[in-house]
């Protein structure tokens, strides 16, 4: 019995379609929400505040103050001195497409990657390492945090092809500990040596490994740089759309991809047809978990911001972001690279709204929203090929299988 | 001593609760990777019904069955977005989970700093010996040790669980929907019922796991952290146990006691020694899950139709 | 007026894309047994599914007794005594036999089931019948036989008049046949009345009153059997003269190409082997057929073979080269095609376009990648030639996915496949099984002609037709061993049913 409802009866084009309208309706319905929610969370605290409060007000506010500077993102006027909120935006998506290809190149296999933040966490600690102790170049240091990530993708893998453990327990058991495990190799016990004592977070890498960091680019506007010289994004942006590219030439161009995509659509067959499921299984995870892991270095070898070992007690949330990333591209490369910077648009717009009435935190829930109806896209993208195929008169006869 | 036997029999009755809920959800056919997000939202509700119930000076006796039943309720509807999701919609149940658990962290998140009306998630239900209400009402003392009423709580939960699964109606035909759904429903059961049943209870049990989690052991909770893996560690409990009742509740005090030691691991001479950073005992758990997980899985048995949405139509 | 106790009228029910009951008429007169006939498709179960509550048509109407009822659900269909053993068992694999059989109807002492009383009716039900079972075992512990006694069972213990038996005897031995026709007959005496559905002609002829025939989802007409004859019956059912034996040259097998040594192959789920020390050998030019009833150890040996699973013990000969150790792809590349039991399963990549299913096997080859990228072009014109040699239809050429072609027009890809890959071995398991008579004529010329151009084809299949009809030497298998060798030139049906039932075995 197939373990899918029976998919629409077209190929090719019309799905690819359908699927970019489905998902935009999961963005368009997770903003709605978002707005909704921000509605009755302006209503509160300006209820509770005594303020003047008539409908109408309240929807002003929460359009000025609460949705307008998420749908603007970086470009919210009020926070965008020389281009800095730009570059915050420019800086976390880039990592947000790695985690993002990440999931996607796992779900074309049939795993689903929920340790990215996990991976991601590894690649982190061996791009500062190779930065900060050993010294190296910033393309040294990349390439060690996509080793690190190989490497933590790479465990799941092996459970599951191996042990028959299901890999979305591994990963999250992986996620916690690696964490676990990262946090006091940086600490030490405040003798690391990569830990400042002074500021409790790793060293900065300006001071302390100017040669790891990424190199910036600048963009002319109107014969002025639009960057200030503080606030220049790093080439990072364009390295995670090169791999973006790559990633999608190798699932959709190769022989390896061709076998990646069997496994993942039915196991059974793949085994059939001799293609060895286990190699590809720990081979999937493992380059995940360099995609993971890249990105990690990405971020941090851009030199905005450091680890914190005593504060991350959680895991990163760009790992699990990823996943949004990744859904509502529906697992397409290309398509991740553009949800990417979706989410982190409104990520860093959610910043922006007026904190005392709206908690950053609602992006998070637009996300979460967002995954949860992509989730069962798949039936908004049966129900619009069932337009198409209305339309075009193409209605066919069913299996007889 | 008594302090690690108090750990481990709190973290076995959380992990017992919620493992247990999950027995309920897979056997019907449902796979809940959400428990550690209902855990967060039943915590959530718990912990504001005491802070609500300490300013409405409610008598500590009653507060504690209210709040109890709160959380019970906030997990079961959160839990119906996975049923709603999952069973209606036949969507992908381990997506649709993903998606409850970063939704109840960020929900939590939200209400908890709009409740404290500042940027701080943390909310702080007990400390003060001002207020009546606090965190010692959910325990009691036997001896030198220190128990906590939703050891109870797990205890009659557990015998029943027994009892539904194997000796009731009921029970049997939830596990025709896991494991036969197509022969449940040729002799006339209603495997969307049975299934929604199936997950609303892990929603119920998931959210008093949250509660008990959170509340029994400190006064303060800070809701950026969810609830650090428990939810995820009671599936691997679920999983060692396979789906049995008694064997999950002996799983969950095997995987407690490493989780309790992260808490009182500087109380034991030999250990304090060693100088571990916390982080070590903080991984034990997982660590411990995966070396079980590894040696058990081939052996292992799922309830055969889990995973896979139940169509009426398919042939 | 005839005394019907059932009567479906102008039942029409649809699926989308597809009219499985068109304005379709069933009359049951009671105390009758009536035999609804049709080939794969025609309809048949979805009728019944409409009675039993399974499903709900689009329009029509269901008389009991005269009057008019509603059934929208099997405890509708239980409370109106209508009951119905499924063509696939509807079992729960880990319950026991008893707990199957009440599952739904338990009978309840206070809050726990009382499997005393139940497990009391049950045993006297079971004797009174002569349906044998033992109701503590598990079902997937027990054989297909008494599953299917489980399945009646259940019908009886819901007190049911109405019995309804879909394609009872697709797992049945010969005698089994028998036997099941008996159980038919003293049912019939009892006064109960019994749909029967089919598409063998020979069973209805046995034990039938009445047959009804549907045709595409299309009602034709009934029949009384005992005045039809098959050939009329058959002329019904498929619309034209079927012709029920296909043309053989003789041909002189030549070497050895396959060579089976004691394979002995573990069960997943029994502690048994599935396979005993098996031994065979398949030749140049000839077409040996593996046959016994379903769950016998073919499917096993078969994966065995092409090494889908492991042998604990044996060998296998590959045109003399040691093949035991070989993985999958060795066998492939070393003349091994596989033509399997199950085309969704394994035979395709259902989300795959018809193209790159057809070089699933071979897109590692320098013909259709170059420095590991595929060659897209060259990939389509293979698949386009294919499609062509082959009739393989679908909607949109090569480009087409995979899932929405006709299952015909799958298996005939699959065919096509690994005929093309000029394999010395062809071994092709139930590979008409679930098409219409045009596809499997066409399959059947095809491993015909791989025969007849010296090729050596190991066919394993359930349909005594088809296998008396295609094979050159037939084994039959049974418990996982090879039992006996026939010619089905000089044997017929009855006797490899008795070795098929392991009534019998060869010294």
């Amino acid at each position: 019995m197939a373990k899918k409802n029976k998919s629409p009866r077209l190929s090719g084009a019309p799905t690819g379609l359908a699927s970019l309208l489905a998902s935009l309706v999961c963005v368009l319905a997770g903003l709605a929400f978002g707005f909704v929610v921000l509605l009755i969370l302006g209503g509160i605290t300006m209820s509770q505040s005594g303020e003047e409060f008539t409908f109408g007000h309240l929807l002003a506010t929460t359009w000025e103050q609460g949705f307008k500077p998420i749908v603007q993102g970086g470009f919210y006027s009020k926070a965008n001195m020389m281009g800095m909120a730009v570059r915050m935006e420019i800086l976390q998506a880039a990592p947000l497409i790695m985690t993002g290809l990440s999931v996607a190149f796992a779900y074309k296999t049939g795993l689903f990657n929920i340790g990215a933040a996990g991976q991601y966490t590894v690649g982190a600690f061996l791009a500062l390492y190779c930065a900060i102790v050993l010294k190296m170049p910033w393309w040294v240091c990349l390439i060690a945090s996509g080793l690190g990530g190989a490497v933590w993708g790479a465990i799941p893998g092996i459970f599951k092809a191996y042990l028959n453990v299901n890999e979305v327990i591994t990963a999250i058991m992986f996620n916690w500990i690696g964490l676990y495990a990262v946090n006091p190799l940086i600490y030490q016990g405040g003798n690391g040596p990569m830990f400042n004592l002074k500021t409790t977070k790793t060293f900065t890498l300006k001071e302390s490994a100017p040669q790891a960091l990424l190199p910036t680019f600048n963009v002319n506007v109107g014969g002025k740089g639009y960057f200030g010289k503080l606030f220049m994004p790093t080439i990072g942006i364009f390295i995670a759309i090169g791999i973006a590219v790559l990633i999608w030439v190798v699932i959709n161009k190769t022989t390896f991809g061709y076998q990646l995509k069997a496994c993942g659509f039915n196991k059974n067959a793949a085994r059939y047809a001799g293609i060895n499921e286990k190699t590809n299984i720990v081979l999937s995870m493992t380059i995940a978990g360099a995609l993971a892991g890249i990105g990690a270095g990405l971020f941090y070898l851009s030199g905005s911001k450091e680890w914190e070992p005593l504060v991350s007690t959680i895991l990163p949330a760009v790992g699990f972001n990823g996943i949004s990333v990744a859904l509502l591209a529906s697992s397409n490369p290309i398509g991740c690279v553009f949800s990417a910077i979706f989410i982190s648009h409104i990520t860093v717009g959610g910043g922006f709204m007026t904190a005392k009435l709206f908690p950053s935190e609602v992006s998070d829930i637009i996300s979460g929203v967002v995954i949860y109806l992509c989730a069962f896209s798949m039936l908004f993208r049966g129900k619009i090929l069932k337009l198409f195929n209305r339309k075009s008169g193409t209605q066919r006869k069913g299996d007889k299988a | 001593m008594w302090l690690l036997l108090k750990y481990t029999l709190l973290y076995a009755a959380v992990l017992t609760l919620v493992a247990l809920g999950g027995m309920f959800s897979e056997r019907s056919g449902v796979i809940n990777i959400a428990l550690e997000g209902i855990m967060v939202v039943g915590g959530l509700m718990g912990v504001v019904t005491i802070n609500l119930l300490n300013a409405w000076g409610v008598p500590a006796f009653l507060g504690v069955i209210i709040a109890v039943l709160s959380s019970a309720l906030a997990g079961l509807l959160y839990s119906s977005l996975l049923a709603f999701s999952a069973i209606n919609l036949k969507a992908d149940q381990t997506i649709g989970g993903t998606a409850l658990n970063l939704l109840a962290t960020a929900l939590a998140m939200v209400i908890a700093k709009r409740i404290n009306g500042s940027d701080s998630p943390k909310i702080v239900y007990s400390t003060n010996s001002n207020k009546v209400f606090n965190s010692a009402n959910f325990s009691f003392r036997v001896g030198p040790l220190t128990l906590n009423w939703f050891l109870l709580v797990t205890v009659l939960v557990l015998i029943a669980a027994w009892f539904i699964l194997y000796r009731s109606r009921f029970g049997m035909r939830l596990m025709a929907c896991g494991e036969h759904p197509q022969a449940a429903d040729s002799v006339g059961i209603n495997v969307y019922k049975m299934r929604w049943a199936g997950v609303l209870m892990s929603g119920a049990l998931g959210g008093i796991g949250g509660m008990a989690y959170i509340v029994p052991a400190v006064g303060e909770w800070n809701f950026e952290m969810g609830v650090a893996g428990m939810g995820f560690l009671a599936l691997a409990v679920m999983i060692f146990g396979q789906w049995k009742p008694l064997n999950i509740a002996a799983a969950a005090l095997f995987f407690a006691v490493f989780r309790a030691m992260a808490n009182i691991y500087d109380s034991f001479g030999f250990l304090a020694r060693l100088g571990w950073p916390k982080e070590i005992y903080n991984m034990m758990p997982f660590v411990a899950s995966m070396v079980v997980l590894a040696f058990t899985s081939k052996s292992s048995r799922a309830p055969k139709a889990e995973g896979i949405p139940y169509d009426k139509g398919s042939r | 007026m005839a005394d019907y106790v059932i009567e479906m009228l102008n039942i029409t029910k649809e699926f989308p894309g597809i009219k499985a009951n068109d304005d379709v008429t069933l009359q049951l007169r009671r105390g009758e047994i009536h035999a609804l006939l049709g080939e794969n498709g025609a309809g048949k179960s979805t009728l019944m599914s409409v009675l039993f509550g399974l499903y709900q048509p689009e329009s029509g109407i269901i008389k009991k007794d005269g009057q008019v009822v509603k059934i929208n659900n099997p405890n509708d269909a239980t409370a109106l005594h209508i009951g119905m053993v499924h063509q696939h068992f509807k079992l729960v694999e880990c319950f026991t036999v008893l707990d199957n059989i009440i599952l739904g109807a338990e009978p309840t002492k206070g809050l726990t089931v009382d499997r005393k009383a139940a497990r009391k009716r049950v045993v006297a039900l079971s004797e009174r019948y002569g349906l044998k079972v033992d109701p503590d075992a598990k079902i997937e512990d027990i054989s297909v036989g008494m599953q299917q006694r489980v399945e009646i069972l259940k019908m009886l213990y819901r007190d049911n008049e109405i019995l309804i038996f879909d394609e009872p005897t697709a797992v049945l031995t010969p005698q089994e046949i028998d036997e099941l026709m008996e159980i038919m007959r003293s049912f019939k005496k009892e006064g109960k009345s019994i749909l029967f559905i089919t598409h063998k002609l020979a069973e209805i002829k046995a034990v039938a009153d009445r047959c009804s025939v549907l045709r595409k989802g299309k009602y034709m007409g009934t029949v009384e059997v005992a005045d039809t004859s098959v050939e009329e019956m058959s002329r019904l059912m498929v619309g034209r003269d079927v012709q029920l034996v296909s043309h053989k040259e003789e041909q002189t097998p030549g070497k050895v190409i396959l060579r089976v040594e004691n394979m002995t192959v573990p069960s997943r789920v029994h502690s048994n082997n599935a396979v005993k020390n098996a031994s065979l050998e398949v030749r140049e030019g000839e077409i040996v057929c593996l046959a016994g009833i379903e769950g016998n150890g073919q499917t096993e040996f078969v994966y065995a073979l092409t090494g889908l699973e492991k042998m604990s013990a044996g060998k296998i000969y590959l045109d003399g080269k040691d093949v035991t150790h070989a993985s999958i792809r060795e066998r492939n590349s070393l003349g091994l095609s596989h033509i399997p039991e199950d085309r969704h399963k394994h035979g395709l990549v259902l989300d795959y376009t018809l193209q790159n299913n057809m070089v699933l096997q071979r897109f590692r080859e320098p013909e259709f990648q170059r420095l590991g990228f595929i060659r897209e072009g060259a990939v389509r014109e293979y698949s386009d030639r294919l499609s062509q040699q082959y009739d393989v239809r679908s909607g949109q050429g090569s480009a087409t996915i995979t899932r929405s072609m006709s299952g015909g027009n799958q298996q005939k890809a699959i065919v096509a496949r690994e005929i093309d890959q000029n394999p010395q071995l062809l071994i092709a398991v139930q590979p008409t099984r679930g098409l219409d008579v045009g596809a499997i004529e066409y399959i059947h010329k095809q491993i015909i002609a791989q025969r007849d151009a010296g090729k050596a084809v190991l066919l394993v299949s359930l349909e005594l037709d088809e296998v008396m009809n295609l094979s050159d030497r037939i084994l039959v298998m049974y418990e996982g061993e090879i039992v006996g060798e026939f010619n089905p030139k000089t044997t017929d049906v009855q006797t490899l049913g008795l070795y098929m039932a392991g009534a019998k075995r060869a010294e």
